[in-house]
């Protein structure tokens, strides 16, 4: 995106600034042709010259004079019709509306280009930062069982970007609210990138009562592609840790017994080789939050696994 | 302390809504349907409560009893014990938060765009 952008405002400079030191040379010629037509003749060598010195620039700038090229032949060609015509092109001097939209035009592109560019390099920083040096701030070796019962560690989030959400099934109102939004922006995320660039992961707080069984029914009712993950106690501490989630789930509770999980409610955003990119915290819409996840996705260079 | 010899919400008695076990040891979860009907449960009761000036139903426990009986039936039917608590504590919660809210739009305080900024405290400053 940042280069078509570049050669676009790269193109444009040349364009500008031959335009402007093209002008006076065709308003003098453009002004005594109408006294004597047969001037022009005498007058052509400057503009060739002008096209002989085009001829010496790179390959990218001709094409892009060839393009702005209108002007230079126009205005050989124009003829004012009054001599006041002429009196008050010359008082403007080399502006014309043409030069001002030109003007205008790239002004408002270098404007769009440098905001894209600061938004950029801002995310970037984003990411480094978050990625630390050595071991990773967020995120790490972990051992939990999907909710299909297969094993699950930090390797099988690796080749996708994968956006990790604790919480537990009995959740009384924010887990249903945010993983209403996670399937709101799995399809968002779908929808730009197409393929399945990104893995949703659902980390249970509360082994005790969030088996395989329940956690896959839970999530069914969110998104079909949400992976729900749990395991022992002391795994689920471990991941929690590791992610810094804070939560309270006692480690020895009684069957049946009716409890709430405090638990942090972030949603981690970790790039294809594992690394932890930006957390979204609850105040993201759903709208807002795709955009972050999409600008990372457009911001990554290595390989991604669309499967 | 209540009403109803039963009323204890720390979870003692059983609920109502006990806990489904599943095949492989853990408890069902309430579906999105049995979430809805809870809601529907507590935004009745608050409703009344409201009508009743009552802010605080766990200290005022036995005035919100009297006062909205048949809707906090409803509520404990519907809901878990702890999710009953919970809601209840949070509606506390919410208003102390407008009320400092208040407070500090009347001293000419100017609300933060939480809207797409990061923030641990955006979450718990957002109004349902």
């Amino acid at each position: 995106m940042a280069s078509p952008f570049a050669k676009t405002f790269r193109l444009a400079e040349p364009g500008l600034c031959r335009r402007c030191a093209a002008l006076p040379a065709g308003r003098t010629f453009a002004s005594t042709s109408t006294q004597n037509p047969k001037r022009e003749i005498r007058s052509r060598p400057t503009t060739s010259a002008i096209t002989a010195r085009i001829r010496t620039q790179p390959n990218t700038v001709r094409q892009s004079i060839a393009q702005h090229g209108q002007p230079f032949s126009s205005s050989s060609q124009r003829a004012y019709k009054t001599v006041e015509e002429a009196k008050a092109r010359s008082r403007v001097g080399p502006f014309s509306w043409q030069a001002g939209l030109f003007f205008l035009l790239a002004g408002a592109g270098l404007t769009v280009y440098f905001r894209y560019e600061k938004a950029r390099m801002a995310r970037a920083r984003i990411a480094e930062a978050n990625k630390g040096i050595g071991k990773p701030l967020v995120g790490g070796p972990f051992h939990l069982t999907d909710h299909n019962g297969s094993e699950f560690t930090e390797q099988n989030l690796k080749g996708k970007y994968s956006l990790v959400y604790f919480g537990f099934t009995h959740c009384p109102d924010i887990c249903p609210e945010e993983l209403d939004k996670m399937a709101g922006m799995i399809d968002r995320v779908k929808e730009k990138n197409g393929g399945n660039v990104m893995k949703p992961v659902f980390i249970s707080c509360d082994p005790a009562r969030d088996t395989p069984e329940v956690i896959r029914r839970y999530l069914a009712e969110f998104h079909p592609e949400i992976l729900g993950m749990t395991g022992s106690w002391q795994e689920v501490k471990d991941v929690c840790k590791a992610y810094r989630v804070y939560f309270s789930t006692p480690p020895d509770v009684q069957p049946g017994q009716d409890y709430l999980v405090d638990h942090s409610i972030y949603f981690y955003l970790m790039d294809p080789e594992g690394d932890f990119v930006e957390a979204i915290g609850r105040n993201f819409t759903v709208e807002a939050a795709a955009k972050v996840i999409n600008d990372h996705i457009a911001d990554w260079k290595g390989k991604i696994d669309r499967s | 302390m209540g009403w109803f010899g039963s009323s204890d919400s720390t979870g003692s008695q059983p609920s109502p809504t006990a806990p489904e076990a599943s095949k492989d040891g853990g408890y069902i979860a309430p579906d999105r349907t049995a979430r809805a009907q809870c809601w529907e449960g507590r935004d009745a009761f608050f409703h009344c409560l409201q009508q009743n000036g009552i802010i605080d139903s766990v200290k005022e426990d036995a005035k919100a009893r009297e006062a909205c009986a048949p809707e906090l039936k409803e509520f404990e039917t519907h809901c878990a014990s702890s999710w009953v608590t919970y809601f209840k504590k949070r509606r506390v919660m919410e208003h102390q938060r407008d009320l400092t809210l208040k407070k500090l739009s009347a001293e000419g305080a100017t609300p933060m765009d939480t809207s797409s900024a990061g923030g641990a405290g955006a979450a718990a400053l957002r109004g349902r």
